[in-house]
């Protein structure tokens, strides 16, 4: 009696508090895709890396095919304090992978930096096989804060900022620290950008801070703001360009105190923007992509894509390819604004969006196909020309 | 279903936390916010708590009297029933009564859980699903992170030092215990028990697992449940002196 009393209470607390929203919800991670000679890389919402052969997908072989294809598991050991005994769990992914001398590079929100050499994971050699070039850092059990951004690779060093407030400066070769920053905010979730001898990191605070390249310490110009920027910075001709929380994009010149000018949107600029031939392009969560000049900022032009955008736009050919968080995609005219949907092939006419799933992570280009990492944990590929997706591949 | 809630409910409640952290001063700022929120639902919530403690105490009262009919009248269900009808309506109270202030408080507590939680943004889908559900108030975008630093917890982590986890239990018994009726039937004498030690164990163990933002309020609700209960029963109720504190439990005897 007491017992089923008892049960029934802990499963009735337990189920408000977790129903309720009151306990956060797991970290699934959107790593984006990122090609490279042909094959495309990129993490898997089941804290897998993995390395896709288009043409091998698209004649239907098994994967991981003898293309180059593989598969590597990333797993954390269980930290939790009521689990018993030992036991692990695969890690979230947000980074898409940047690629360094053929081999693979990428955090981990568990707070590691991992170099994959394809060649030993597509023959499954134990990790980190380090005569193929494979490390791992943190090398012992301890790991730095989660990380969320993208690696940045620049000559013999990779980049990386984690959860901890920190900027960690890598060795390519053997993953030796080589130096990590001063706590610069709370955490960091964003991408870092290089330039010279400086690395540039915006912060949740509404700073942005340009430290030695060399030794990771402060350099004399900071710009301070007075909201917090949310999105990671883009560097174009000495003007950063950074999203913020009250919904402006800004554009910093280097070395001045003020703002270059700033522009208003409805809602957060969450992605990075684009910016080619002097044009800024930026996608908002108020679900519209400004077009803007990257001088005076002036508007451009504006496209409606109805949805949320998470994921930053991509330039193909002579488009900008744009996808909405609810799983739109749209081929938008660079000189024009003016855009075109791609229809969902079971149902053109209902305007259900063409992927069934979540998009927030970065898209990615080969020979003008399109390729996106939805949430459902499948890879999309979308060819723009014929406007229809060209291949599903589940990833799990 | 969902939207609408949102609407009326947690979007107001959420921006009100963020506003009102973004009028204290940084370093406590989110901690204190929570802190002064549960203050204010508490306030708006105490004619419904009053309510709640009336019944309630007038419930524990005609306990004796209920018992003995319980045992007058045990083999006949019915006619049972009847007569304990006759002693609720003659005391002005309804059994079910006790129920609707809890139950009217609790969508309240509710949304205040979901905005702390959703303020802190543990992770960046939390923080992205945070840009949905704010106004565009200056003083909101300008808080945005909230501060996560209170003391020494990180209200978006769990504490891992123990500390709130033996205080949120600690608070809690002390409140039941001020609350809780010793019974006079030695199987309710052992569930009351068994229920004093077991729900701020259980909410002990929670603090360990979810983000201490959450448990600081539970902490906090506690506090000013016992300062409530001290002030309206007068004292330390049951605490200090269990079989004392009741005289309509004195005569049961």
């Amino acid at each position: 009696m007491k017992i089923k009393i008892l049960a029934c209470l802990s499963i009735f607390c337990f189920l408000a508090l977790s129903t309720s929203g009151c306990v956060s919800s797991k970290p699934q991670g959107y790593s984006g895709v990122i090609s490279h000679g042909g094959i495309l890389y990129l993490g898997s919402t089941d804290g897998k890396i993995m390395a896709v052969d288009p043409l091998a997908r698209n004649q239907g072989l098994s994967f991981p095919s003898s293309n180059g294809e593989w598969s590597f598991a990333i797993t954390m050991p269980s930290k939790s304090i009521l689990s018993c005994g030992s036991s692990s769990k695969p890690v979230s992914i947000y980074g898409t992978p940047v690629v360094v001398d053929g081999s693979v590079c990428i955090g981990v929100y568990g707070g590691k930096v991992l170099m994959l050499n394809p060649s030993a994971r597509s023959q499954n050699l134990s990790f980190p096989h380090m005569r193929s070039g494979e490390w791992i850092y943190p090398r012992t059990d301890d790991v730095i804060g989660p990380i969320v951004g993208s690696p940045v690779a620049v000559n013999d060093t990779i980049y990386v900022c984690s959860s901890d407030g920190k900027v960690y400066a890598l060795d390519i070769t053997y993953g030796d620290e080589k130096w990590k920053s001063d706590p610069l905010d709370d955490k960091l979730w964003t991408t870092p950008v290089a330039k010279g001898e400086a690395i540039y990191v915006s912060t949740f605070d509404g700073y942005i801070y340009a430290l030695s390249a060399k030794d990771g310490s402060l350099l004399p110009w900071v710009f301070e703001a007075e909201t917090g920027f949310v999105s990671s910075p883009v560097l174009y001709e000495d003007t950063v360009f950074v999203g913020s929380f009250d919904s402006k994009l800004y554009a910093i010149k280097i070395g001045d105190d003020k703002l270059l000018w700033e522009f208003l949107g409805g809602n957060w600029f969450w992605a990075a923007p684009v910016v080619n031939d002097g044009i800024v392009y930026a996608g908002c969560l108020d679900g519209k992509v400004y077009a803007l000049d990257a001088e005076k900022g002036k508007e451009l032009w504006e496209f409606d894509a109805g949805g949320r955008i998470v994921s930053s736009p991509i330039l193909v050919d002579d488009s900008l390819v744009v996808a909405t968080e609810p799983g739109n995609v749209f081929v938008v005219n660079l000189k024009t604004g003016s855009g075109e949907g791609i229809k969902n092939p079971d149902d053109p006419q209902s305007g259900e969006p063409l992927i069934d799933a979540r998009i927030q992570s970065s898209l990615s280009e080969l020979d003008s196909i399109v390729y996106i990492r939805a949430q459902d944990n499948c890879l999309y590929a979308v060819d723009v020309a014929k406007r229809e997706i060209k291949l599903k591949f589940p990833l799990a | 279903m969902a939207d609408l809630w949102s609407l009326i409910i947690l979007d107001p409640m959420l921006n009100g936390l963020l506003a009102l952290s973004g009028v204290l001063p940084r370093e406590v700022q989110f901690g204190f916010a929570i802190i002064i929120l549960t203050v204010v639902v508490r306030l708006l919530s105490t004619p419904l708590v009053l309510r709640q403690l009336k019944s309630t105490k007038a419930m524990q009262e005609m306990q004796p009297k209920l018992q003995e009919l319980q045992k007058k009248y045990a083999k006949n269900k019915q006619k049972l029933q009847q007569e304990m009808m006759k002693v609720y309506k003659e005391a002005g109270v309804n059994p079910i009564g006790c129920m609707w202030p809890m139950l009217v408080q609790f969508p309240i507590w509710i949304a205040l859980y979901q905005s702390i939680m959703k303020a802190l943004a543990t992770t960046p889908e939390n923080l992205l699903d945070l840009s949905r559900h704010l106004y565009s108030w200056e003083i909101v975008n300008q808080t945005i992170p909230v501060n996560s630093h209170f003391l020494w917890l990180d209200l978006g982590q769990p504490d891992n030092t123990l500390i709130l986890a033996i205080l949120v239990g600690g608070t809690m018994w002390l409140q039941q215990k001020m609350t809780t009726a010793p019974s006079i039937d030695p199987r309710q004498q052992s569930t009351s028990r068994m229920m004093l030690l077991m729900m701020p164990l259980m909410f002990g163990m929670f603090t360990i697992m979810f983000p201490s933002g959450l448990p600081l309020f539970w902490l906090a609700s506690n506090v000013i449940g016992i300062v409530t209960q001290y002030f309206v029963t007068g004292g330390w109720g049951y605490l200090k002196s269990p079989s004392s504190a009741h005289p309509a439990l004195r005569r049961g005897r």
